[in-house]
């Protein structure tokens, strides 16, 4: 997200905190803070509305949830592999930020903005081209799995790198929601790190969203909680090449 | 209303806006009235796929650009999944091929001009227009074609030649050529339609003519038409995507489409409505037979050569006006400041939407790391798969696709080259066409679009 856009949405939306990075988990995200937001801190709840338990993710199974606006969607993954830790990871503009790593019992557990940061293709409930693919699967976007992918341009991106771009001609990663696990191992979201897309995905769809959410639901923070579920239950049709 | 202070400001605010951009000095001006740079300017000829992605992605790379967009028309048309509007698919009009130039300029910062550029003086580093002459520091081209009849067809006078395009309208540039050829779908009772793929040469789009021609193919099944679609080809189906079409032509349409790979176009008669041809029994006859055939639409699609503003610029081209590159890179090979996108280079990758976004996106890099005097490695990425991305809709009902891929790599004498492969998807049974891949392709179509209006 270009800082212009981040002001836009804070100027509409309030609820937007900038926080100074190194509060959150004492940890420096990014070195100047304009690629790290901390929003509302949501709680991840099932389909019938009972508190997610990290333990309770499958393996490899996508789960869609809207963070941090009630029509962004975010794909977490339980990983069948660890994530990398302290990756550092550059934006198109030149901007580093440090993406920390997955957590969890294994540290398996990750969770990505699920809009493309190529030319914006997202998980909809007709039919979705942008989604995690399990280490044993293959595409067309890259030489391995456990990748996201772009069926639709073929851009693929590393989840356990901090969703750096690794095939395709995406430009730059996947922004990543900062999930935090409590000792009860619940799910929160809590903020978001790297380039995000919101604005243009907004302003991109402003026609399909309405439809979907109403004149400006979309744009509306999610708050305290936050439905999470199978891609697949969400999503008539999953297009994988 | 009586005028107070603030309004008075707000009126000096727009004038000033509207005199800082875009920068050309009008052509009634003295030629010493022409804008001096900042020393950031870019100046982009071509507002398609290349030129206005090129136009954002430098003005994201570094805000304290000057970019502007000279554009010859005034109303940009895709050309990219438009033969589905010859094939009358569901939910596909005008209306997602169309976009204004005002909008993008405006969210993301360039200037845009509605001129035909005349002439390009390399060593001033000047581009003069219809409405003006500009100075730039960094000149990116990005053209496209030219149609070439007078090359294929020596014999033929202006006036011919202006005839035939206007008849049979080739459909590779967008606009005008599509909207005459629907109307023409539209109007047509029985009979036949003629394809004609260009015969020689590098053409923009390879898959076009076969994409056309299945398109084109399901508008006649679905409306009942009695007649066939005849490809003549000199390729002898050696062609884009080939086997994948060929096999959804045998599936879906064995009655209606039939294709020519030996044969060569010598005459058209507009007014009779017939097209003339050699047709050889195989690629080493070289007496063939002439046939003569009716149409009642007839696509044809001349040889492609480079758009003239490349010979504008003076810099380094081939035989066709392609511009030779400065190794792997997007630079001319014999001017430092002149950059060129989209079908006008000599890479050898192809010539296609998503290619040219590509090439702009890697020319951006180079052009900002050029202006601010850093290292930029033009090798770096390579090789970089599924680089290039190309669907052809193959089926209307159900709707159904087949797809290309390429990897583009530093190919030979260090130009950039691609490696193409053409998948089975998951969802086709065995086959190259499926309904996942037409969905993909409608977002594929929806994604280049975002990339340069959203």
């Amino acid at each position: 997200m270009q800082r212009r856009n981040f002001l836009r949405l804070s100027a509409t939306s309030a609820m937007a905190v900038a926080v100074a990075p190194s509060l959150i988990t004492q940890k420096l995200y990014a070195e100047d803070g304009s690629l790290f937001q901390t929003f509302e801190k949501v709680q991840l709840k099932d389909a019938q509305g009972n508190p997610m338990k990290a333990a309770a993710l499958a393996q490899e199974e996508n789960y869609i949830f809207f963070y941090p606006y009630a029509g962004t969607p975010a794909l977490a993954v339980n990983l069948a592999t660890p994530t990398d830790k302290e990756v550092k990871l550059k934006a198109e503009d030149g901007t580093e930020y440090i993406y920390k790593g997955g957590v969890g019992a294994k540290g398996t557990i990750v969770a990505y903005s699920a809009i493309c940061p190529h030319q914006l293709t997202y998980p909809q409930a007709s039919m979705s081209m942008f989604q995690y693919v399990g280490e044993k699967g293959k595409t067309l976007a890259y030489d391995k799995g456990g990748v996201f992918v772009c069926t639709s341009h073929l851009s693929a991106f590393e989840p356990k790198q901090g969703g750096k771009v690794v095939g395709g001609p995406a430009s730059q990663g996947l922004a990543s929601i900062v999930l935090e696990i409590d000792p009860d191992d619940t799910l929160w979201a809590v903020g978001v790190l790297g380039p995000v897309k919101f604005q243009d995905f907004f302003d991109a769809f402003k026609k399909e969203l309405k439809e979907v959410y109403g004149r400006n639901g979309a744009k509306e923070l999610v708050k305290t909680e936050t439905k999470v579920q199978p891609l697949k239950n969400f999503t008539a049709e999953i297009i994988q090449s | 209303m009586a005028m107070n202070r603030r309004d008075t400001f707000k009126l000096a605010g727009i004038a000033a806006v509207t005199a800082a951009m875009p920068g050309v000095a009008m052509a009634s001006e003295k030629a010493e009235a022409v804008k001096k740079t900042n020393g950031k300017s870019v100046v982009v000829i071509g507002g398609g796929f290349g030129g206005l992605t090129i136009a954002k992605a430098l003005k994201k790379l570094d805000k304290s650009l000057e970019v502007t967009v000279i554009e010859k028309n005034n109303m940009f048309v895709a050309c990219p999944f438009s033969n589905t509007l010859l094939g009358g698919l569901d939910n596909v009009a005008l209306d997602n091929f169309v976009g204004d130039y005002y909008q993008p300029s405006a969210t993301h910062g360039y200037s845009f001009v509605n001129a035909t550029v005349t002439a390009i003086d390399k060593a001033a580093k000047t581009v003069t227009t219809t409405e003006g002459s500009m100075s730039y520091d960094i000149l990116v081209l990005s053209p496209g074609i030219a149609y070439d009849y007078a090359g294929q067809f020596p014999k033929w006078s202006k006036e011919k030649i202006a005839e035939v395009s206007q008849a049979c309208p080739a459909g590779l540039m967008p606009g005008n050529e599509h909207i005459a050829l629907k109307r023409q779908l539209e109007g047509m009772d029985d009979g036949n339609i003629i394809i004609v793929p260009p015969a020689k040469g590098k053409f923009r789009c390879p898959p076009a003519p076969y994409e056309r021609t299945s398109m084109v193919a399901n508008y006649m099944k679905n409306e009942g038409i009695k007649g066939k679609v005849i490809v003549l080809d000199n390729k002898d189906g050696a062609f884009a995507k080939a086997a994948a079409f060929k096999e959804s032509w045998a599936d879906l349409f064995p009655d209606i489409i039939e294709y020519k790979g030996t044969t060569e176009v010598t005459d058209i008669d507009p007014k009779a409505k017939t097209i003339t041809y050699i047709e050889y029994a195989n690629i080493d006859d070289t007496k063939g037979v002439v046939k003569t055939e009716k149409y009642e639409v007839c696509n044809f699609m001349p040889n492609n050569k480079c758009s003239p503003v490349i010979e504008m610029a003076g810099i380094k081209t081939n035989d066709a006006g392609y511009a030779i590159m400065d190794g792997v890179s997007f630079r001319s090979a014999t001017d430092k400041n002149i950059y060129v996108i989209g079908d006008a280079v000599t890479h050898g990758i192809p010539p296609s939407g998503q290619a040219a976004i590509w090439c702009a996106h890697r020319a951006a890099r180079q052009i900002v790391d050029q202006m601010n005097g850093k290292a930029n490695d033009p090798a770096a990425g390579l090789p970089a798969n599924a680089a290039n991305v190309c669907y052809s809709m193959v089926g209307g009902k159900p709707e159904e696709a087949i797809m290309v891929t390429h990897e583009f790599i530093v190919g030979p004498n260090n130009t950039m080259g691609s490696v193409a492969s053409v998948p089975k998807p998951k969802d086709g049974n065995g086959k190259f066409r499926s309904a996942g891949t037409a969905k993909a392709t409608r977002e594929w179509f929806k994604g280049v679009m975002r990339e340069m209006f959203a």
